[in-house]
């Protein structure tokens, strides 16, 4: 039926409600006003942060314009929705609104996010799609880079690519709840959607605002203490080269687990007592947030102590670097206790989907490599700061294959499959198969559309190269193998390769459901 | 005693068949049918009305009455009924119900109630009691355990070496006596001349080691049970497991309902949980239920619960359990050669009724029916029997198995005396019950 024809045959009030829904279709089942309000809202908020970097660029000496620029861009983009689609705030917010507006924001922020490396006329980043997958880079915590020679940048640019990891690790809309009253209703689908993982949200025993609020005090906190310890061994003269700036710039990376450094040779140019609180700090950032609420802040041990991904996430760090050292002692790549450093090191680098790294790992053999790729797919927990498919999902697929073997054997047998003792609900189960399926789909396709993409432009790409590239990119890890590698970059790649790789880290970062949904047509439909 | 007896259903009606020959029992219910069959069966006064309700409560005489039995299977009318009993009487409240919490509450002292029974757990007890002396068909637990009474069927295809030989000469277990032999339904009181006959029911009052004896006697050969089959998993078979689980028997349960079997393998980790009905043999191979070292019936209907423990037996499975819907159903299971039978209500009924005897009277154990009963009484100091040898004891229908003195149990031999303190145990008959607490 035609949108005219119901608005004349219900009367005239009917006319001005779809004057004031321009965005509403009779057929249409997604509200994208209220959706497109939030979007706006969020936006509006997002362009706070250029105040930041523009700060800092005025102190370094360097022009803020290209912050200031982009914030008001952001503002104005954000005026401009909320105008558009004028007040909608006590529309209820829907999962359908939820997923669209989950991935509207994870395309738009990078795309302003973006806008300072074009306007600052950095060389390396002239290339928007350059700019562009540097910045989904940054947001999506990957730390990816297109950068060949990161030291010459400036340091409002250097700031900003730090920034742009803390504010994505955590979650944009993470923070956004906590701040916008507006998201009180519906908040609860979106902080499950966001927080990377199956997690239990309502274990923290608050309102979901409440919960956002908590996992940023504890984000900042950790964040800071993060900065503190860097900071300090600069100030005790144990790591001459750290200043405060790179102190921030690690911690924040690391809590983030994003993976940018200020360095080329990123954790390599630093001393190894800073290594060691680089490793731990990754560490500590992978566990589950809402776990570590509970155990730092309430003191709950037994929420901890009892956390089976916990326990396998921490074997699986330790397997991880036992394999890698024996291969670099075997092949005479490292001595003594410094490889054991660099072994853990590149291990909790790659497995918590950081991207940091000591070593050039793109030389080192097979077994230490394949480890590393391998790792790519395991990630850190749900619920952490990490992307890729998460300990706890590993976990929840074996003991579903364990339950299956049972079944085999003993048709009638019912058998729920628990972690940390608790039931896992069926609903959870298949979600995480399909999630596994789906991530392993979108790995194989990025892969080959690489290789054939590599093979379009006339260049000849490595089976393991192109696999690295896009366990990298879609795990949220950052250096792959080859050019891509820890101290490489990916500025060689194609424009349409950039392209796809930006799009992988986006589905990585929302772990692919939310942009899945938005391919089905019965998502758009009334 | 004036006894408040609220709900007549299957556990009231226990309790009132127990307790209506020496108590003046008043029942209250809303339903007439129930009620009127009630007076038909017993010489007990009936209050239509709801139990629950102060007017109820009032025309019944509560405010005379010593002790309420509120067994209705509604736990909050019971709960109600006990708070205005309190408010209007002063008469002991006892409190049935279904719910583990309100127990753990109890328990606790956060219910005002002077007693709390759950048809469910005393019914998962008879059976873990049953199970821990496997060959018996009722089995008690006195003076935590050091003394058990046992009721049992001595099979008539075996050859027992004490078999036709007069108690006083037969080579019995020690530390264990034969308080009771029913033979062709009637009791016979076991003196020294007396034999044991194959196909008699046996009633003994033994040690914890000589009950094992017992039952290695009767199951011809060690066999300890540790593998538990239990079809049924609603209340009582919830309540059933996870009495088996403390235990740490292994417990295989067999649900038939997919939803409630789900819920019941969520709840117990320790447990291995079927979805099936339990009725094809196929599966009880499969499986190997047949191999299993006890199966116990607990499903909601009585067919089905026949037709599984007749299948298991002719399968092979040892040793047979059936919880029972009706108690008439006792005669068909033991034809259908079931080992043992345990009654719910009547198992509710015997921790509900200790209040009415005298508070020397620690605990009743019922058999039969509820024909004879196995009381624990302590000897008062101007009791004629103080000081008095066993051996001199004039001869009654009441037979003593056992003594507990400073602690230790002792069993009956012609020197000992009954001192003054003693707990007595005691086999009579239900009906001289009173008789005995007040000779002793």
């Amino acid at each position: 039926m035609p949108a005219s024809s119901s608005a004349l045959s219900d009367g005239p009030h009917r006319v001005t409600d779809q004057l004031r829904r321009p965005l509403a279709h009779p057929r249409l089942g997604v509200d994208l006003a209220t959706t497109l309000d939030i979007v706006g809202a969020v936006l509006k908020w997002f362009s706070t942060a250029f105040a930041a970097p523009a700060v800092v660029a005025l102190i370094a000496g360097e022009s803020p314009w290209p912050f200031v620029l982009a914030g008001v861009a952001a503002l104005a983009a954000g005026l401009g929705l909320d105008r558009l689609v004028a007040d909608r705030d006590s529309e209820p917010l829907g999962p359908r609104e939820g997923f669209l507006m989950i991935a509207l924001v994870w395309l738009l922020v990078p795309a302003f996010g973006a806008l300072p490396f074009l306007l600052s006329g950095a060389d390396q980043l002239a290339r928007p799609v350059d700019a562009y997958f540097e910045a989904v880079s940054g947001f999506t915590a990957t730390g990816a880079t297109v950068l060949d020679n990161v030291e010459s940048l400036g340091q409002g640019l250097l700031f900003w690519r730090q920034l742009s990891h803390w504010l994505g690790g955590m979650g944009i809309i993470v923070l956004a709840i906590a701040v916008l009253p507006r998201l009180r209703v519906g908040g609860r689908h979106l902080l499950q959607r966001e927080l990377p993982g199956p997690t239990e949200i309502e274990r923290l025993g608050a309102t979901v605002r409440e919960t956002a609020r908590r996992l940023w005090k504890l984000y900042v906190g950790m964040t800071v203490v993060g900065i503190l310890l860097l900071a300090g061994t600069g100030w005790l003269g144990l790591d001459p080269r750290m200043s405060l700036f790179d102190a921030f710039a690690h911690a924040t990376s690391a809590v983030s687990l994003g993976g940018f450094s200020t360095q080329a040779e990123s954790a390599g140019a630093f001393a190894p007592i800073t290594q060691w609180i680089l490793i731990g700090l990754m560490v500590v950032a992978g566990v589950n947030f809402l776990r570590l609420y509970r155990l730092i802040v309430l003191r709950e041990v037994r929420a901890v102590s009892r956390d089976e991904e916990l326990r396998l996430y921490l074997a699986l760090l330790l397997i991880g670097t036992a394999i890698v050292a024996s291969e670099l002692f075997s092949s005479g790549a490292v001595h003594g206790f410094a490889g054991v450093r660099h072994a853990a090191f590149q291990t909790v680098s790659v497995m918590t989907t950081t991207g940091f790294a000591t070593l050039d790992w793109t030389t080192w053999g097979a077994l230490a490599t394949l480890t590393l790729l391998l790792l790519m797919f395991v990630g850190a927990s749900a619920g952490s700061t990490g992307g890729s498919i998460k300990v706890v999902r590993h976990l929840m697929l074996f003991r579903l294959a364990r339950r299956e073997l049972e079944i085999a054997v003993h048709r009638e047998v019912v058998m729920p499959v628990r972690v940390s003792r608790v039931t896992i609900d069926e609903g959870a189960l298949r979600s995480a198969v399909m999630f596994v399926l789906l991530y392993l789909t979108v790995f194989a396709v990025g892969s080959l559309a690489r290789v054939i993409d590599a093979r379009r432009v006339g260049g000849e790409l490595g089976a393991f190269e192109a696999l690295g590239a896009a366990a990298a990119c879609l795990g949220n890890v950052g250096p792959g193998f080859g050019i891509a590698g820890p101290f490489g970059s990916y500025s060689s790649f194609s424009d349409l390769s950039t392209v796809l790789l930006s799009a992988l880290m986006w589905l990585g970062r929302l772990e692919i459901v939310p942009v899945a949904v938005l391919l089905t047509r019965t998502f758009w439909r009334a | 005693m004036r006894v408040v007896v609220v709900g007549a259903g299957r556990v009231g009606r226990a309790a009132v068949e127990s307790l209506h020959e020496e108590h003046e029992c008043t029942v209250i219910d809303s339903d007439p049918a129930r009620l009127q069959a009630m007076s038909q069966s017993f010489d007990v006064h009936v209050v239509e009305g709801n139990g629950a309700g102060r007017e109820a409560l009032q025309t019944a005489g509560v405010g005379d009455a010593e002790l309420l039995l509120a067994c209705t299977s509604r736990d909050e009318a019971n709960l109600v009924t006990a708070m205005l009993a309190r408010r209007l009487s002063r008469a002991r409240t006892v409190v049935r119900t279904t719910d583990m919490d309100y127990l753990e509450a109890w328990r606790e002292g956060d219910l005002d109630v002077d007693f709390m029974v759950s048809t469910e757990l005393e019914t998962a007890n008879a059976v873990s009691r049953v199970v821990g002396v496997p060959g018996t068909r009722q089995t008690d637990f006195f003076f935590d355990g050091e003394i058990q009474v046992l009721e049992f069927d001595l099979p008539r295809n075996a050859q027992l070496p004490f078999c036709g030989r007069p108690l006083a000469q037969a080579a019995l277990p020690t530390d264990s006596r034969v308080v009771a032999i029913i033979r062709d339904r009637r009791r016979l009181v076991p003196g020294p001349q007396e034999s044991l006959l194959p196909g008699d029911r046996v009633i003994v009052v033994a040690s914890r080691h000589a009950a094992r004896a017992w039952s290695r006697l009767l199951m011809q050969g060690e066999r300890v049970i540790n593998d538990v089959a239990l079809f049924g998993g609603g209340r009582v078979g919830t309540a059933i497991t996870r009495v088996l689980l403390d235990r740490e028997i292994r417990v295989r349960l067999i649900e038939a309902d997919a939803e409630r079997a789900r819920r019941l393998a969520e709840s117990f980790s320790g447990a291995r949980v079927y979805h099936a009905t339990g009725f094809e043999p196929e599966f009880l191979r499969r499986e190997r239920i047949v191999g299993a070292t006890a199966a116990v019936f607990a499903m909601r209907d009585r067919t089905r619960n026949l037709y599984a423990a007749v299948l298991a037996k002719v399968h092979g499975v040892p040793f047979t359990i059936a919880v029972l819907e009706q108690p008439g159903d006792a005669d068909v299971f033991d034809a259908a050669g079931v080992d043992s039978t345990i009654n719910p209500p009547a198992e509710t009924a015997e921790v509900m009724v200790r209040f009415a005897h005298d508070p020397r009277t620690r605990q009743i154990a019922m058999f039969e029916d509820d024909r004879f009963e196995v009381l624990d009484i302590t000897v008062r100091p101007e009791s004629p029997f103080a000081h008095r040898r066993l051996s001199d004891l004039p001869p009654t229908t009441s037979t003593i198995g056992a003594l507990v003195r400073d602690g230790h149990a002792l069993f009956p031999e012609a020197d000992l005396t009954i001192e003054p303190g003693d707990r007595v145990i005691v086999m009579v008959e239900a009906e001289r019950a009173g008789v005995v607490e007040r000779a002793l």
